[in-house]
């Protein structure tokens, strides 16, 4: 049995250095009401690189990357984009800016089909207005040439994307925030319901878009998966900003321990010792 | 994953098949029981009809006089919907009625239909309501209760009984002829209050409970002219029963509860418009027509009320009223 | 593990894809079902018919006179279901709006064309206002526009008895304009059948519909916005504003049809179009709307209309009661609902 050690880890090419930030949180807090779900984050995400943001559940993970993908807006704190300060007042505001998220729930709508679900709010037309209908032919075509570049081939379009695997679902997803453009992509969680073979096509992907020149946010539980392609490292504990790593100053054990509350465990650990617990 | 959809649009094709051809039998039944065998001539009668007590009457009258003849009828209601007996009419018209009776409270509506159903040359009577306007809708002639000239009997019979005032409670806006039947009374007693009741029909409790009030705020009211059989047992007489003074309640149309209450003396009358004839004698009336080219009623309605229900009649009436024909 | 990836499949030859995605394509279609429950409907009341006029021109222009009134509401509660909408005040408009122009001409003198116009906007307002609280308060749907069902309701009964002191409008023949109107919303064509000028709305209403929902960017959203709003909002389709259209749409088909009633009875009743906003549903889900939305289609719908219209006079000319039109309703709804679920397990995923 290997250690996890002794398991090889992806050869990275380094980031870009020195770039403007592509977002930027300063101290940013959020409050519904009298809950503080975040509070003092601080954090930035560089293009060409995967920034992790790591936390258990109840971490406030869900409420950051509403935040950083326009749903909320901050209570405290300033939001930088490329340098500039932003608000986003909508989802649709914030991918205006080229900031595409990839929800848990992949924001594909499962009676819909795969090239509906792929143009889904960035629909081609044709025609003059009144009369601009959708671009369908066009539409299929794109969807059809996005998926297969990155390495899906999907036979039937028409098919509704509730019929297509977990994997083949994200990729759609993936491939659809980064045809529109995106200049930040936030996957909330992608392998966290993917089996190993699947998780590892996702990766895959997310070191594609690295390459490509996205900034990639890529949330999860999983510190093995972020390890495995991550240059920075958050993590978050109870709406709080608990360590920062770079790729270069943290190893895979080190993360998992900072990630299961290590100290905590090395003092219960030592508790049990003094019981005698066998 | 087709299979289950053909099966079961099979399945139900064919019970509402099996339904259907046993209830034509049944019909083909009672038309041939007796009577002579017209079975081509088709009589169409298309009423607002609700299904209730009153029309279940009208209609048994049809089937009886379709019956006697050996005629084939079409009867069809449209629950107050003047479209539908629109649409019921014209279809009548392609399919093939040798002669067409209607009820008319809303002449308007089925106007262009009873036009289109003149220029294709079929007879037309008029029922139950339209005394006003059979002539406009190419009717030679209407079966019905004069609503009016009932409210005049109704107002002679309360000064027959002694009455020096009398409450008239209408349980429905829409129906002119509740107030024609008010008109009426006052027409022939002269001192006659309306009272618009706000739920009628939907609610008796209510009704009941305004009916009350106006008899105790007026304590010269000494009678009631109530416009139905189911708000006369159902609302007036409770409330006269709570005020306590000797209220003399008369009512228009009949129901079993209030025949026995004739009988015992707590109603003193009912008119019966006698709608099972409103049913039947359209259907005679058409038959002649078709066969003989009579055309009856000289031009006029013909009355098919108001007879009254009084403590005389009321147990011959009563076997009748149980046996669903009056 | 290398950065970058190439793509290991290669596309299908171009025969095998067409003949392959035809079938399945016809086959995924939510009108099929319905489509097949016209046929067999159609074929068993031409063999109940009497009077031999059932399948015949002359039958056809009388089940679609019945089946255009269901039609015309039916295809717009149709593209709303598929929005994950209800609209129970559908129906009630209908009167509502017949007799808004019947007030408007007989008490107020308007004259017929500006009536129709200011009829028209007072539908369009309801249906902003039912989207507006759908949209606002959050509530079902179904329960707002139950709500609105009851205050029109109320509306129509109150305010035409203190304005004509009866609860029926009348007169209308004479009122300037009323022959183009009704020239325009319930004249006939086609000697001696005489199909209504209603079935052409119809027949447009459902081609429109149904170019909206499969070409439009709009017809995108409906279905998205039904069959997850959340996921369509944060991809950025404007949610709000969909729903809010569709609400407006359908309160203007219902207008419409209480326009060809009033031009058609020269009259209108308080109670006219109540109870026929189940009708319009069963419409839809008979041709193949899913009931918690994102599936369905306005021609299915049609459909759907065309089997009722067709059991109206189907029934009447096989020699039975009218009242078992109301049974044949309540089976058709049901089967068509049984049918639909096996669909919707189909297309969520039970294929593979």
């Amino acid at each position: 049995m290997t250690t996890f050690d002794e398991i090889p880890e992806p050869e990275l090419p380094p980031p870009p250095e020195d770039v403007t930030p592509a977002l930027q949180l300063k101290n940013v807090g959020k409050s519904f009401g009298s809950v503080i779900a975040l509070r003092d984050i601080s954090l930035h995400v560089d293009p060409g690189t995967v920034t992790c943001v790591l936390g258990d559940n109840g971490a406030g993970k869900s409420t950051l990357i509403k935040i950083l993908s326009g749903v909320h807006q901050p209570t405290e704190g300033e939001f930088f984009v490329n340098g500039e300060p932003a608000s986003f007042s909508s989802p649709r505001d914030a991918l205006g800016a080229g900031i595409a998220t990839v929800f848990q729930d992949l924001a594909t709508v499962p009676l819909m089909s795969v090239w509906r679900n792929f143009f889904l709010g960035n629909e081609p037309r044709v025609g003059i207005a009144p009369f601009t209908f959708l671009d369908t032919r066009k539409a299929k075509k794109v969807c059809r040439e996005e998926l297969l570049a990155m390495g899906i081939d999907i036979r039937d379009l028409e098919q509704p994307v509730g019929t297509l695997s977990g994997g083949e679902r994200q990729a759609v997803a993936i491939a659809r925030a980064v045809y529109f453009g995106a200049k930040v992509l936030i996957l909330d969680e992608p392998t966290s319901a993917l089996g190993v073979r699947q998780s590892g096509v996702v990766l895959k992907y997310i070191i594609n878009a690295r390459q490509a020149g996205v900034a990639v946010v890529f949330i999860t539980h999983n510190p093995h998966h972020a390890h495995m392609v991550g240059d920075r490292f958050y993590l978050l504990n109870r709406g709080r900003m608990t360590n920062e790593f770079e790729r270069k100053t943290v190893t895979r054990e080190e993360l998992v321990k900072a990630m299961a509350g290590g100290a905590e465990l090395e003092a219960l650990a030592h508790e049990l010792e003094g019981a005698n617990v066998r | 994953m087709k299979a289950p959809k053909l099966g079961l649009a099979a399945a139900v094709a064919a019970a509402l098949v099996l339904s259907a051809c046993s209830s034509g039998q049944d019909e083909d039944k009672d038309s041939s029981a007796s009577g002579g065998d017209h079975k081509d001539i088709k009589i169409c009668m298309y009423t607002h009809g609700d299904g209730g007590g009153f029309w279940s009457v009208a209609k048994k009258g049809a089937e009886q006089a379709a019956e006697d003849l050996g005629v084939t009828l079409d009867y069809q209601e449209s629950n107050n919907d003047p479209e539908a007996q629109a649409q019921f009419i014209e279809a009548g018209i392609d399919g093939g009625c040798d002669g067409i009776a209607v009820s008319a409270p809303n002449p308007d509506a089925i106007q262009s239909a009873m036009d289109k159903a003149n220029d294709a040359g079929i007879p037309l009577v008029t029922m139950n309501s339209g005394s006003d306007s059979f002539q406009d809708l190419h009717a030679f002639t209407h079966v019905g209760q004069d609503e009016f000239i009932a409210g005049q009997a109704a107002g002679e019979k309360f000064k027959e009984l002694g009455a020096t005032k009398v409450l008239c409670p209408i349980q429905e806006p829409n129906n002119i002829g509740l107030q024609q039947r008010c008109d009426g009374a006052k027409d022939t007693f002269g001192n006659v209050e309306n009272l618009q009741l706000s739920k009628g029909l939907a609610d008796l409790n209510q009704s009941e409970a305004e009916i009350q009030a106006k008899l105790e705020a007026d304590p010269t009211i000494d009678a009631v002219f109530s416009l139905n059989a189911d708000i006369a047992t159902g609302s007036a007489m409770p409330a006269v029963d709570a005020v306590g003074r000797d209220i003399t309640i008369g009512t228009v149309d009949l129901s079993g509860d209030a025949v026995q209450a004739i009988k015992d003396g707590k109603m003193a009358f009912a008119i019966d418009q006698q709608q099972y004839a409103q049913g039947y004698l359209p259907v005679v009336l058409l038959y002649l027509n078709k066969i003989n080219g009579h055309v009856l009623g000289g031009g006029k309605p013909m009355y098919t009320g108001p007879g009254f229900v009084t403590q005389d009649n009321a147990d011959q009436v009563q076997k009748l009223a149980e046996a669903g024909t009056r | 593990m290398t950065a970058t990836s190439t793509p290991t499949a290669q596309p299908q030859t171009d025969e095998r894809l067409a003949t392959t995605s035809w079938l399945t394509r016809l086959l995924r279609r939510p009108e099929l079902g319905a489509l097949m429950g016209a046929v067999v409907i159609y074929v068993m009341f031409s063999a109940a018919d009497t009077t031999g006029v059932f399948a015949t021109i002359t039958g056809t222009a009388r089940w679609t006179d019945y089946a255009s009134g269901v039609g015309i509401v039916a295809v717009p509660v149709a593209l709303l279901m598929i929005a994950g909408e209800f609209d129970l005040s559908s129906g009630v408009m209908v009167g509502t709006s017949g007799l808004l122009c019947g007030v408007l001409t007989t008490e107020y003198g308007w004259a017929m064309w500006p009536a129709i116009a200011a009829t028209f906007a007072f539908a369009a307002v309801i249906g902003l206002i039912n989207g507006w609280l759908v949209m606002l308060t959050g509530l079902p749907s179904f329960i707002v526009t139950l709500a609105m069902f009851f205050s029109l309701r109320g509306i129509n009964l109150g305010a035409t008895k203190s304005i004509t002191g009866t609860v029926r409008v009348a007169g209308l023949r004479d009122v300037p304009g009323y022959d183009s109107a009704s020239k325009i919303f319930s004249s006939t064509f086609w000697h001696p059948y005489d199909y209504r000028i209603a079935v052409v709305w119809w027949i447009g209403i459902t081609i429109l519909a149904t170019v909206v929902l499969s070409r439009t960017r709009f017809g995108n959203w409906i279905f998205a916005v039904g069959g997850d709003a959340n996921a369509a909002r944060n991809t950025g389709v404007p949610v709000r504003r969909t729903k809010i259209t569709l609400f407006v749409m359908t309160q203007l088909a219902a207008a419409l049809v209480g326009i060809i009633s009033l031009t058609r009875l020269a009259s209108m009743q308080a109670g006219q179009g109540v109870g026929q906003e189940f009708t319009y549903i069963i419409a839809a889900v008979v041709g193949g709307c899913l009931l918690t939305g994102g599936y369905g289609s306005p021609i299915g719908a049609s459909i759907g209309a065309a089997i009722i219209g067709m059991a109206f006079i189907g029934i009447t000319y096989a020699g039975w009661n009218s009242d078992w039109l109301y049974l044949f309703l309540g089976v058709i709804l049901f089967a068509a609902v049984l049918v639909n679920t096996l669909i919707g397990k189909r297309a969520a995923g039970a294929r593979k």
